[in-house]
């Protein structure tokens, strides 16, 4: 009795095994019922797609996704010079740092004809500064930071940046931690561009800022509008996920377009030059930028949708966060200056966090 | 090779002894030596550096606003340090003075938010110092305030979270010489004539003194490097040396330059530690720095 049961359960076993083995084995190396499969290497900042999107492509194509993330575009740029443009098949990442790494040729130029929905791209978000004729990016999702406040906390009506400096706003700002960003908005208040490489504009704009000071009471980077939801502040600036987030906890703040002029930024996915499967990063970009699909990317983002065809996908209460409105499409995007420029911008930078402090 | 030892006898210790220099040489004198030479390079146009020699990056910390940020620096780390020893030093004392169950109990107390990251217990003094916080709530419950206060992202609310931080490193270190105590020399004091107060002073106090000495040191190199704390309970708004040095490796592209803060850091800090104990003499007390 006993050995046989033990023989019975060895088959189990063994048959158990062999399923399992069966299983793992179809997916990641793929080619069987004419899918894709393979892996994909995708690298950009951490939960940019919801698993619905992930899983979705997996089974359609049988490419294994393997996730890594990053918190600074600076790291991306770092791991991308190490590796030579290897490693990673697709990477999302901010406009400037796009800039860079196209300068120092670690993006190859993409076959946009093999992309079915490249039609419908926003060309609001296109032709940019950091890739002019197209050649490398595709744009997924953009972003312009906003004020939003607390009417209930303040009596102050902001309409632009200038009302930050009003001084019955004491102690109650937040901002996000973006030097170029925040910077830019006393630039923008002295009606300068943001991209201004005159040192004397610059310091100009550092002094003004310096005035700042009194009324911040925290900078962060993440999470921003946790104090504006538990009203620790009474206003603050936002990047555009974070408006968004801001305003879907608490209706009952105001978001303001700043009168002065808009930020703008470009979120663009690209293929590093020597990536190991740039046919897997062409699937996930067709994948991703089908209609509804890129509606969903959108939705769990919180940020502006750069594909035309997905607005009609995007719920109604979400449209006008998601949806840029055609006139302000006319924001600055915050670009790559002068060393000297950009030293000046972070010792300002360094030195308004101190007299915040 | 001495002809009354064995050959296994001399190799041995090398033998032990290897992969500790080894592992010293390659993950300690290595780093700090690429770190040392980085700092004289000149940063390249878009990432990495150009091997050009320079002291630019030198010259550049001593711009005002860099000396400033070494300053703020070492301010808040002595100022933590000290109120750790003034806390820690008496718990450190008095715990060695219990019989052995509290001795285990007390010494629970400390460890368990060990278990905990230091990061969550951070987050769990911003629910405390938050505007309408659990501390806000208390003090207008209690009627003492009436509306709510700003605590968070103040200095003190920085300072409260590094003593937080700190102050096990102090207790251990004062603790594990306090136990070792022969506290029959502290009675023949006494038996002396010596007041308890005289006797603390003169024997106590003097025999424990490498403790606090080991728990200043343990407090004070890493309260110089702790940004994360002023980041998180101060805002972004006080300016250290650690969060400067983060933001030139990651925004501001410039290693060579991040690389001379960290060696300054670096000399500073010990410079401080060396001019600590020779002004407290205790230069000669064994197994420190």
């Amino acid at each position: 009795m006993k050995p046989s049961i033990c023989r019975r359960a060895l088959a189990l076993a063994l048959t158990l095994a062999a399923a399992l083995c069966a299983g793992c084995g179809q997916s990641p190396q793929g080619g069987e019922d004419g899918k894709l499969g393979g892996e994909l290497n995708l690298y950009t900042w951490d939960g940019m797609f919801p698993q619905e999107i992930l899983s979705g492509f997996e089974e359609e194509t049988g490419v294994r996704i393997r996730y890594s993330n990053f918190d600074y575009d600076e790291d991306m740029l770092a791991k991308l010079e190490e590796t030579e443009g290897g490693d990673y098949d697709l990477v999302i990442a901010d406009d400037y740092i796009i800039e860079l790494v196209i300068q120092e040729g670690l993006a190859q130029k993409l076959d946009t004809a093999r992309l079915e929905s490249y039609a419908d791209l926003n060309p609001v978000f296109m032709s940019q500064f950091y890739d002019p004729q197209n050649e490398y990016t595709v744009p997924h999702g953009a972003g312009i930071p906003l004020l939003v406040y607390d009417p209930a906390l303040t009596d102050v009506e902001l309409t632009g940046y200038e009302d930050l400096w009003d001084p019955a706003l004491a102690d109650s700002v937040a901002l996000t931690a973006n030097y170029r960003v925040i910077n830019g908005i006393a630039l923008k208040v002295l009606g300068q561009s943001y991209n201004t490489e005159d040192l004397d504009v610059i310091r100009a704009a550092g002094d003004k800022l310096l005035e700042l000071a009194p009324n911040i009471r925290v900078i962060n980077d993440s999470n921003t509008q946790d104090f504006l939801i538990s009203g620790e502040v009474a206003a603050a600036f936002l990047y555009t996920s974070q408006v968004y987030l801001a305003m879907t906890a608490r209706p009952d703040l105001e978001m303001v377009y700043p009168k002065e002029g808009l930020g703008f930024g470009i979120m663009g996915a690209f293929i590093p030059s020597q990536a190991p499967n740039a046919d897997a990063a062409y699937a996930f970009l067709d994948y991703i930028n089908r209609p509804e699909n890129a509606a969903k990317c959108a939705e769990y983002t919180g940020y502006y949708c750069t594909n035309q065809a997905a607005e009609e996908f995007i719920s109604p209460e979400m449209r006008k966060f998601l949806v840029l409105p055609a006139t302000s499409a006319q924001g600055e995007i915050v670009q790559n200056i002068s060393q000297e420029a950009e030293d000046l911008h972070s010792e300002i930078w360094n030195q308004f966090r101190s007299a915040c402090g | 090779m001495g002809k009354n030892r064995l050959p296994s006898q001399k190799r041995t210790p090398w033998l032990l002894l290897g992969p500790i220099y080894l592992f010293t040489l390659l993950f300690v004198a290595l780093p700090i030596l690429y770190l040392f030479l980085l700092s004289f390079l000149r940063r390249a146009e878009v990432w990495g550096v150009d091997f050009d020699f320079t002291l630019e990056n030198y010259r550049r910390i001593f711009e005002p606003l860099y000396l400033n940020t070494f300053k703020e620096s070492f301010r808040l780390a002595l100022l933590s340090t000290s109120l750790v020893a003034l806390l820690g030093y008496p718990y450190g004392y008095f715990m060695a003075k219990m019989g052995p169950v509290w001795r285990r109990r007390m010494l629970l107390l400390i460890m368990i938010p060990f278990w905990t990251s230091a990061l969550i217990r951070l987050y769990g003094w911003i629910i405390v110092f938050r505007s309408n916080g659990v501390l806000d709530r208390l003090l207008m419950g209690l009627h003492l305030t009436e509306g709510p206060l700003k605590l968070l992202y103040t200095y003190p609310a920085v300072v409260v979270g590094m003593v937080y931080s700190l102050l096990p490193f102090m207790i251990l270190a004062v603790y594990s010489c306090a136990e070792k105590l022969d506290w029959t020399l502290a009675e023949a004091a006494r038996d002396l004539g010596a007041s308890s107060l005289q006797a603390f002073w003169t024997v106590t106090f003097k025999l424990t003194l490498p403790g606090l000495l080991s728990g200043v040191v343990l407090t004070f190199i890493p309260s110089m490097g702790l940004f994360f704390i002023a980041d998180l309970l101060g805002g972004n708004k006080i300016v250290l040396v650690g969060s400067v040095i983060q933001e030139q490796i990651t925004r501001g592209r410039n290693q060579p330059f991040a690389a001379a803060l960290s060696v300054v850091l670096l000399v500073l800090t010990t410079l401080m530690i060396r001019l600590y104990r020779r002004l407290t003499g205790t230069a000669k007390l064994e197994g420190l720095v």
